[in-house]
């Protein structure tokens, strides 16, 4: 019984793992970045959503719907600095050694890091969210409502960003920069832009999980690193590129850690994840369900 | 870093790229060797000097630990082109090595320092086997993934204090440190300087270019990266085994410390990695900085680290000693008279030959 209740954990919190993934995935398919800064964009996301709370209730408490009203909010503005990031720094670097986009996306991240404990102390925070009724019990599995919340929202955000890829012009433009810059740029595409834009989803994406996770977990400063180690693990498990293996990724990721967590310690969870990691990594080096940066 | 060209007459090129060579400080010749047996005596007589006013000793001692720390991850990243994100590991396992053997085992500190360093070598080998396996981004995050498990491995177990740590009282002086920081650098530069005159040293530099040409020549790369890797983990370990009782503290935070990790290979490229001068160069440069910041604007350091690590990027890739070597490899190029100004190098290199 006590199983199946930390694998209902694990998949309701592993949705969330698998939203801030597909973003880190979509920017090592299309631009070839591993984005060492993707945590910090959950980070941001969830300070942008704290702190707009905060800006209307005084204090960072408020109905489930007033909450929901701030996601866009951290959406657009994490769009916005994933666009600059790229138009500012990473661009200077595509084409070298992989070596230097890593180190240079590092930088930015422990910058951001350090800046945000400049500004907002290194206290971990949350948002309160009030409901009549917390929590709901199916056949003896107790769920938070909130945690379904943010699980339905990790999805929907998930969901909007496939529709984005396939039906709209510039997902297209995004698909066709992934597959042959050089190509792209022959049939008119503005791939600089393009791939900005393609930062812009990928870190919006990230802001918004942020929200979620500021709502569930809590958020703070140094949080950043572990998620984009996370979202590594789970891009590497589902295939680069691919955002059904990164969902699926991440709902293990999730049910590994909450079963890690409940029969041995959370302590563990990080070292076990990553072992498994490295065991992938030499058994299957290109993940289970990808072939390289097709999507 | 640099690649060199593909066709076939490059293939014993990439096994021994003058080029390269050429960048370790002016190959492996005596002016080199005088070099830096006159720095070490210059270093070795600040303290008879009576230069050993405690804050003056602490910053040359800490230049010192930097210096050792971005050469020895200038071994496998910059000679052999695998950028470990991850080599405070070592660092750490040094540093709780020798905490806990003086401090729980009351063992001598040259004995716990020697143990240090041997059991760091030895956690390299083991974790090189498996790390090294991957190339390129999955190398860097395997090996960030491998300093994260073990700063959180740290926190768990007893032995280390958990996440508290531990309080070092009984420590040698502040010149005793300072001696051993300088010994372990020297003996460092010169060991990487001899062997970037050897055929280990080309093989890591020709891993670095073209891994399938050198496994083509039938060197087994495996052998030699580990090596490189081991040595790297070796003097890192005894950083670290230092460390502890000179800082007399450590816990988790400081053993693996992730933005030092960043600083050291800041460090590297600042000054030039692939090179023995250039990470010694660019760890006094940055630490210099750093320790400006600390003074003057505490709480910033990091946001300079960032942004320095950036600017580094973007702006010198090649770092001081790799700009310089190029600027004096083309002076050279004029003045053996050529054709055009451009690809000297390659010129150069086959008129060699």
């Amino acid at each position: 019984m006590a199983a199946t209740q930390f694998v209902v954990n694990g998949l309701l919190v592993g949705a969330l793992f698998a939203g801030v993934a597909v973003g880190f995935a979509l920017i090592w398919g299309v631009v070839d970045i591993i984005n060492l800064a993707h945590g910090e964009m959950v980070m941001l996301g969830g300070y942008t959503s704290y702190w707009m709370l905060t800006l209307v209730t005084g204090n960072a408490e408020g109905s489930p719907l007033l909450f929901l009203a701030t996601i866009p909010v951290a959406i657009a503005v994490l769009f916005g600095i994933g666009y600059a990031l790229q138009r500012t720094l990473v661009s200077r670097v595509i084409g070298t050694d992989i070596f230097l986009t890593l180190l240079v996306t590092f930088g930015a991240s422990i910058a951001i890091q350090q800046l945000a404990i400049q500004a907002w102390s290194a206290n971990p925070r949350s948002i309160q969210v009030s409901f009549a009724d917390p929590s709901v019990n199916l056949a003896g599995i107790v769920v938070p409502k909130m945690k379904l919340v943010a699980f339905a929202g990790a999805l929907v955000l998930t969901a909007l960003m496939y529709v984005f890829l396939q039906k709209t012009r510039t997902g297209r433009a995004i698909r066709a920069v992934s597959q042959n810059p050089e190509a792209a740029a022959l049939v008119g595409i503005d791939v600089e832009h393009t791939r900005a834009v393609t930062f812009g989803v990928s870190s919006a994406i990230a802001g918004g999980i942020g929200a979620f996770i500021a709502v569930i977990l809590n958020i703070q400063p140094q949080m950043g690193l572990i998620y984009t180690l996370k979202s590594f693990i789970i891009v590497v498990f589902g295939g680069v590129g691919s955002i059904p293996g990164a969902l699926i990724g991440g709902l293990l990721l999730g049910s590994v850690e909450e079963l890690v967590a409940g029969f041995i310690s959370s302590q563990w969870t990080l070292a076990v994840s990553f072992s498994l990691l490295i065991v992938l990594l030499i058994l299957k080096p290109r993940g289970l369900f990808g072939q390289g940066a097709e999507q | 870093m640099s690649t060199t060209d593909e066709d076939s007459s490059g293939v014993l090129r990439s096994i021994l790229p003058p080029e390269q060579v050429d960048r370790f400080l002016g190959t492996c010749d005596d002016y080199g060797w005088a070099l830096l047996g006159l720095g070490t005596l210059i270093a070795a007589s600040f303290p008879v000097l009576g230069l050993e006013g405690g804050y003056f000793m602490t910053v040359l001692s800490e230049m010192f630990l930097f210096a050792i720390l971005a050469l020895s991850w200038d071994i496998v990243g910059g000679q052999t082109g695998y950028p470990s994100f991850g080599n405070m590991a070592f660092f750490g396992i040094g540093a709780y090595a020798t905490a806990i053997l003086t401090k729980d085992f009351a063992v001598a500190f040259p004995v716990a320092f020697l143990l240090a360093g041997l059991l760091a070598v030895t956690f390299a080998a083991i974790i090189g086997i498996v790390v090294l396996r991957l190339r390129g981004h999955y190398f860097a995050i395997a090996t960030l993934g491998v300093l994260l498990v073990a700063q959180q491995v740290s926190r768990i177990l007893d032995i280390t204090g958990g996440a508290s740590g531990k309080i070092l009282l009984e420590t040698p002086s502040a010149e005793t440190f300072y001696y051993l920081f300088l010994g372990v650098l020297v003996v460092e530069m010169a060991l990487v300087y001899y062997l970037s005159g050897t055929r280990f040293g080309f093989v890591l530099n020709a891993i670095r270019d073209d891994e399938e040409k050198a496994t083509a020549m039938g060197f087994n790369t495996t052998y030699y990266k580990t090596a490189a890797w081991m040595l790297a983990g070796l003097f890192t370990g005894f950083a670290g085994a230092a460390y502890s009782l000179f800082n007399t503290f450590i816990d988790p935070q400081t053993a693996y410390n992730g933005a030092w990790n960043v600083e050291l290979i800041a460090m590297a490229l600042l000054g030039g990695s692939g090179t023995v001068a250039g990470p010694v160069i660019g760890a006094f440069g940055l630490h210099t900085i750093i320790e400006l910041v600390e003074t003057y604007a505490v709480g910033w350091q990091l946001v300079l680290l960032g942004g320095a690590v950036i600017v580094t990027v973007i702006g010198f890739p090649k770092g001081v000693v790799g700009t310089l070597s190029e600027y004096a490899s083309q002076m050279d190029y004029y003045k053996h008279g050529g054709m055009a100004a451009t690809d000297t190098d390659d010129q150069e290199v086959n008129a060699d030959e």
